[in-house]
């Protein structure tokens, strides 16, 4: 389900901090793109094994007027909250 | 705390801290009292001229001051530093206390509890020391280490079970280390992996990517970050198998 303010973005801040908080990142956004950096750099099998970890897949639907819409199966962040 | 008294004696008696203090002072006005009054009765008694009775006065007051001065100096003083002095360090001691961790494990080991999201690599294990990479530096943690919590940056955790024993090392990306006061160290790190898991090839191919990601993106904005904590993150890994990346 989408909130009414999930279009709002965090607020960028100026006053001396870390590079990645001046671009509007939070620590959670940063920690995990460190995260997928280190599982890009294994060898297999292990490299397989943290990919499967973050694999996801659910059915999304929209309801109106109290009837559901068409459910869709989603399983990648790009096709996800449309 | 404001003293709503105009009545000098008043404001000196609960200025005094300790009771003692505030006895004192009954005493020293007692002497004062007793001593004007032997004055009073001895001159009343005895049949003297003005002059020496003035004569009298004066040098009873002295005394008086003097003894006053002297009690003043030699007790109250005192005993103000002594409680000075008391009051300090048993707060020193207070706080000594409070910052140094006391329950150490057999043969001063420490509890380790090292978790990631999806598996606890150890829970309540008895280590001998945790080297962590802090993202101030690096710092070791052994038995009785002062309470402490340290964000983690990309690095390798070494874990050492035993006395002279080889490391066991993790690369972490980042995470969080809270040392407790009873000698238990809770670090919590997104992934955990063995030095021998990291791909040398993957590792220079995503640092150049990274660099020349940096390069291309606009000033200030979401990517060039990205590209900034590949950068590290990679340079890190590169630093943990061997490899020098610039």
């Amino acid at each position: 389900a989408r909130r009414k303010d999930d279009d709002k973005q965090p607020p960028k801040m100026s006053t001396p901090t870390t590079f990645w908080r001046l671009a509007g990142m939070s620590y959670m956004q940063y920690v995990n793109r460190a995260a997928s950096c280190v599982t890009k750099a294994l060898k297999e099998p292990a490299k397989s094994k943290a990919l499967a970890r973050s694999d996801f897949s659910y059915n999304a639907s929209v309801w109106e007027a109290g009837t559901q819409g068409t459910k869709t199966n989603v399983t990648t962040f790009s096709a996800a909250g449309k | 705390v404001e003293l709503v008294t105009h009545n000098m004696y008043e404001r000196r008696r609960l200025a005094c801290r300790m009771p003692m203090q505030k006895w004192m002072i009954n005493v020293r006005v007692c002497i004062y009292i007793s001593m004007l009054v032997y004055m009073y009765v001895h001159c009343s008694l005895s049949p003297v001229s003005p002059v020496s009775l003035v004569h009298r006065l004066i040098v009873i007051h002295t005394a008086v001051a003097v003894a006053q001065a002297a009690l003043h100096l030699t007790t109250q003083n005192r005993m103000m530093m002594l409680s000075r002095s008391v009051l300090s360090a048993s707060s020193r001691r207070l706080a000594v206390k409070a910052f140094m961790s006391t329950e150490a494990g057999a043969a001063g080991t420490m509890t380790l509890n090292f978790n990631l999201p999806h598996e606890s690599v150890y829970s309540g294990a008895q280590v001998k020391q945790v080297i962590v990479p802090g993202a101030e530096g690096e710092f070791g943690v052994t038995a009785d280490h002062v309470p402490l919590v340290a964000q983690l940056k990309a690095g390798v955790l070494q874990i050492i079970h035993e006395e002279g024993s080889e490391p066991e090392k993790y690369f972490v990306p980042g995470g969080f280390s809270l040392t407790h006061e009873n000698s238990t160290t809770d670090i919590s790190c997104p992934n955990a992996v063995k030095l021998d898991d990291i791909d040398s090839a993957a590792v220079t191919s995503g640092f150049e990517a990274a660099k020349a990601a940096y390069a291309s993106a606009e000033a200030g904005s979401v990517a060039q970050a990205e590209a900034q904590i590949d950068i590290d993150v990679n340079r890190a890994l590169g630093n943990a198998i061997g490899l020098s990346l610039v």
